[in-house]
């Protein structure tokens, strides 16, 4: 909200520069961002915070610069003459249709004024806060507006068909021209002033065209209300519809206040605009009449904070601030709390009042906190190894949102087969779903790159999927791993295998071919580690190729974290380093095409032979020299034995009964 | 004997003519001069056998084609060194050539200042805990003190998933989820996902990163949280910032604050990223309000603390001058590659 420096010191005479204004009011927690000057004056943009309406009037933000300089606050005074006007029950009337949505409905009638400018200090009061004078009678609304906080309207009342008020909800499909030439078209839930005919203004949010007041005006019906903050809120985010009224309508108003504004109205109307006032005030008031009183204990103030505030001192900031002292004992006092303070009704909330102008600045920076046994974090830890491994590999993190289209079904899901979860209120209709997978965007970010130039996108990203169960059950928050490498299948496998020794898994790594949209039909599997899915892991089909517009050929897995979670184990021991060398013995077999790597390897372990250390593919040939159907397997084996260095004898032995069982189980011949 | 002393003076010439090498010249040189063998030596060696005329020719001649060959060798010798020399300043090698480079990926920017922020925390003895970024509304609102009619509940301000289901639009969620299932004292800071239905644009993203704090014990007061969060920042943003805390709201700590620290790009004497005013808002923090203690059951009369959380694309764009959001969500790996 905007204050000006000099109008300010109507309400309370401090003495401090605009730097120092603004400075202080920070402090207190009425952020000053902006100081601007305007002609010989200064206007300050004050951020104030939902939970204190009352400082969207200068009086409310005197009453802190009051309480922060220890000044006196001056409200003005609001008595005027309504002796000459005859008795506002003769003339008007105000029926409140729905009490809940219209708490407090005040009118005041004011005869035979004079509509014209306003008086020149009234113009630049409210220029210098930004609003744009119109005639006198506006101006007065506005300038009360700023200065309580409370929303006022002016009707043209011989424009009221009738002559009367009724505060009701609008009629389905009802429509009003509003002030700002905007036509509304309302709703039954939407509260509205209106005369016997028609509504003459969408309550606390704007008035009619047709009964503004203009310069053929001469009565006056001058409203002041307290309308339900909610219904406010909503009926001006409906419309689209914001006024400086509807802003604090929907912070709630001082229920105190209405009154107080309609008075201060009436009483400059009659000041500046002449005529005269009709007796007494039509004044419907459903609000209950809650007091609250609250009491603080200094040792708690003290505890809380940190810092010991002396009693006096801690008294004399709420009665600045409008807090009645009702009762007093040693360690502490209650106090009445002000109708425009709701925010305030517990203890807690009076130490915020004091610890806030006494200064936070105030409370030392200190502790004795100690040092405290902290918990092991597994998801954590291997979440850190993990990424150093991907990253050592020369992998870049990315992270992509959560919320995703359509699109994420196209070829095919991986996850889960439900439908995904759909947001209700999406900022794009395109995206509204939460991911089940994290695949199709690391394809988008790998389109992105591809279309600024950047070529080989080795990319991952370890994040949330979500999978429904249920649609009034939180969905299942899958953990995954997905990597996109530019470096073939193997390569990526390659990763994969890194990472599973890193995090010490023991089940091997299990390949099994797998038919998946998103993959070709050849280089597509699902990755098993023991009894338990891992995951998938492919080459791009050539579809999804050609829908991305890629240049190279990526390959993708995505993992199911969990799964590695579970299987890691962080507890590793130290291993002898062995003491005999080893003999090493390279083979190039011949095979039929049906035999796998996994069969090759299998078979010799399946003789558990104590002395086969290791088993190291070379290559796969197929070719000139070899037949049609069959292919050529290099391997390498190394034998190593704890107690002694074997003999090339030894070995020989062993190599053959590898060959022969080969041979025997799998067809393998030694290539010739 | 003269003759004999001539022809070996050519000898030792061709040989050395033909010599490549320092190490062939010191061949040559023990074969003409060596103590044992040397042919110049052997041939005053016998001197004193020859007839007393010979004796004093030879002796002189032999003994100038001594000194004649040895600086033969010397010059030969030190030929080789000065070619030595030229040849090293030869471009054999071009020692300007870049390395060779292995790639090398990088965690994203986002998760280096989490890391980076929960490894100072864990140094005060936080503990890390995490939270569903699918949640129950209860969660994001009711347990957290936030009235039914408060405006961060609507459409506008939380992406809805039916059923009181909802995006957590704040990590504080945690907060509710870590005490109901632990007793005091607790110690902890939660980093996460949270989204809200803002429009996207250079400072706003629909899905962005949270760290939340909060410690509960008997008697934590608002100075400890002075300290914890000074220590903190300090940490974070270095040793030299200013920092201020201002009063502030949120409906779950009572009293709130706010945290700015002085702004490191003008260093406090106002610029675009702090908007003139020498600030720049990091932290939001409070004592817990007790109506959050008397909801998970905590004993408000016993037990107090403070909660806290900041943004981390907010934190890790300060600390390097980043001007737009949405560079952290599209992962082009020419600004990833920076970090």
């Amino acid at each position: 909200m905007k204050i000006s420096y000099n109008w300010l010191k109507d309400y309370c005479k401090y003495d401090l520069s605009v730097e120092e204004l603004a400075e202080s009011l920070t402090n207190a927690g009425l952020v000053v961002d902006t100081v601007n000057p305007v002609e010989d004056d200064f206007c300050l943009e004050v951020e104030v915070t939902s939970n204190r309406p009352d400082c969207l009037g200068f009086i409310g933000v005197a009453r802190e610069v009051a309480a922060i300089v220890r000044g006196k606050l001056d409200i003005p005074d609001v008595s005027y003459d309504d002796t000459n006007g005859g008795n506002i029950n003769d003339i008007t009337g105000v029926t409140i249709e729905d009490n809940e949505l219209c708490q407090r409905y005040t009118a005041r009638i004011i005869k035979d004024v004079k509509i014209g400018p306003s008086p020149e200090w009234l113009q630049r009061k409210i220029s210098s806060v930004g609003l744009r004078p119109v005639n006198n009678i506006v101006d007065i609304t506005n300038y009360v507006l700023m200065e309580s906080g409370q929303p006022l309207h002016a009707f043209d009342s011989d424009k009221l068909s009738d002559g009367k008020i009724i505060v009701r909800r609008a009629k389905k499909g009802e429509t009003m021209e509003a002030i700002d030439g905007s036509k509304c078209t309302l709703s039954d839930e939407m509260l509205v002033i209106a005369d016997s005919q028609k509504p003459v203004a969408i309550a606390g949010i704007m008035g009619g065209k047709e009964t503004e007041v203009s310069d053929a005006t001469r009565n006056i019906l001058l409203e002041s209300a307290f309308f339900d903050p909610r219904s406010v809120r909503r009926t001006s985010r409906k419309l689209g519809l914001m006024s400086d009224s509807s802003y604090r309508f929907e912070r709630r108003v001082d229920p105190e206040c209405v009154d107080w504004a309609s008075r201060r109205a009436a009483k400059m109307i009659l000041e500046i605009a002449g005529g005269q006032a009709a007796e007494g005030v039509i004044d419907q008031n459903y609000l209950e009449d809650n007091k609250v009183s609250v009491t603080l204990k200094m040792s708690r103030l003290d505890g809380l904070l940190g810092l010991q505030v002396e009693k006096d001192t801690a008294k004399e900031i709420l009665e600045h601030l409008q807090f009645r002292i009702s009762a007093e004992t040693k360690d502490g006092f209650s106090v009445d709390v002000p109708s425009f303070r709701g925010d305030v009704y517990r203890e807690i909330d009076l130490i915020e009042e004091v610890a806030r102008i006494h200064g936070y600045d105030k409370i030392p920076v200190k502790s004795s906190i100690g040092v405290k046994l902290t918990q092991d974090n597994q998801f954590d830890k291997i979440t850190e190894k993990t990424k150093n491994v991907i990253s050592g590999l020369g992998f870049n993190e990315v992270i992509t949102d959560s919320i995703v289209g359509d699109s994420q079904n196209r070829h095919g899901t991986i996850w889960s087969e439900t439908g995904s979860l759909k947001i209700l209120n999406p900022i794009r209709q395109d995206e509204d779903l939460l991911r089940k997978a994290l695949v199709h965007n690391l394809l988008r970010v790998k389109k992105h790159n591809q279309n600024y130039g950047v070529e080989k996108t080795d990319i991952y990203e370890l994040s949330k999927v979500y999978l429904p169960k249920g649609d009034d059950q939180l969905p299942e928050e899958k953990e995954c791993l997905c990597i996109l490498g530019e470096e073939g299948y193997l390569a990526l496998k390659g990763v994969i295998e890194a990472i599973l020794c890193h995090l010490n898994i023991a089940d091997s790594l299990e390949s099994v071919h797998f038919d998946f949209g998103l993959f070709s039909s050849d280089k597509s599997a699902e990755l098993r580690l023991g009894d338990s899915v891992l995951g998938f892991i492919g080459e791009l089909s050539r579809e999804v190729i050609s829908d991305y517009d890629f240049r190279s050929k990526p390959c993708v897995a995505e993992l199911d974290f969990d799964i590695l979670i579970d299987k890691t184990n962080l507890e590793s021991s130290y291993r002898k380093i062995p003491s005999f060398p080893v003999v090493t013995r390279d083979f190039a077999v011949v095979s039929d095409e049906a035999v796998t790597w996994a069969d090759i390897k299998g078979c010799i372990e399946s003789l558990k032979i104590d002395y086969v250390d290791d088993i190291e593919f070379f290559d796969v040939y197929r070719g000139k020299q070899i037949e049609k159907g069959r292919k050529s397997i290099a391997f390498r084996i190394i034998f190593r034995a704890d107690d002694k260095t074997l003999k090339s004898e030894e070995v020989d032995i062993l190599q053959e009964k590898i060959l022969v069982n080969l041979n025997n189980s799998l067809g393998v011949n030694l290539r010739a | 004997m003269q003759e004999r002393l001539n022809e070996i003076q050519n000898q030792a010439k061709g040989d050395l003519a033909k010599a490549e090498s320092l190490e062939e010249v010191e061949t040559i040189k023990t074969r003409y001069l060596g103590r044992k063998g040397g042919v110049i030596t052997e041939i005053i060696k016998a001197i004193p056998g020859l007839s007393p005329e010979q004796r004093s020719s030879t002796g002189k001649s032999a003994n100038i084609l001594k000194n004649e060959i040895g600086k033969w060798i010397e010059e030969k010798k030190d030929g080789f060194d000065t070619s030595a020399k030229a040849s090293l300043t030869l471009p054999s090698f071009d020692l300007s050539l870049p390395g060779e480079h292995k790639p090398y990926g990088r965690k994203h920017p986002l998760t280096q200042t989490i890391d980076e922020i929960k490894g100072i925390f864990k140094k005060l003895c936080f503990d890390i805990e995490y939270g569903p970024e699918v949640e129950h509304e209860y969660y994001n609102f009711d347990a957290l003190n936030i009235p039914a009619d408060h405006p961060s509940r609507e459409d506008f301000d939380t992406f809805y998933l039916g059923n009181k289901r909802l995006l957590r639009s704040q990590t504080s969620t945690v907060q509710i989820r870590v005490m109901e299932k632990t007793k005091p004292p607790i110690r902890m800071i939660a980093p996460g996902k949270v989204f809200r239905p803002d429009t996207v644009d250079a400072r706003h993203a629909s899905m962005f990163h949270q760290i939340e704090g909060l410690m509960v014990d008997e008697g934590v007061s608002f100075s400890d949280l002075k300290y914890v969060l000074t220590l903190f920042a300090k940490s974070y943003f270095g040793q030299d910032i200013k920092m201020r805390f201002r009063p502030s709201f949120f409906p779950f700590t009572e009293p709130s604050a706010e945290i700015d620290i002085s702004c490191s790009l003008c260093k406090g004497k106002g610029c675009s990223v702090c908007s003139q005013s020498g600030w720049v808002e990091v932290l939001g923090a409070g004592m817990v309000d007790p109506n959050v203690f008397d909801t998970v059951g905590y004993d408000s009369k016993k037990y107090t603390g403070f909660a806290f959380g900041m943004g981390v694309e907010r934190l890790t764009m300060l600390k390097y001058g980043i001007d737009n959001i949405r560079l952290f969500f599209e992962n082009d790996l020419r600004f990833l590659s920076q970090f």
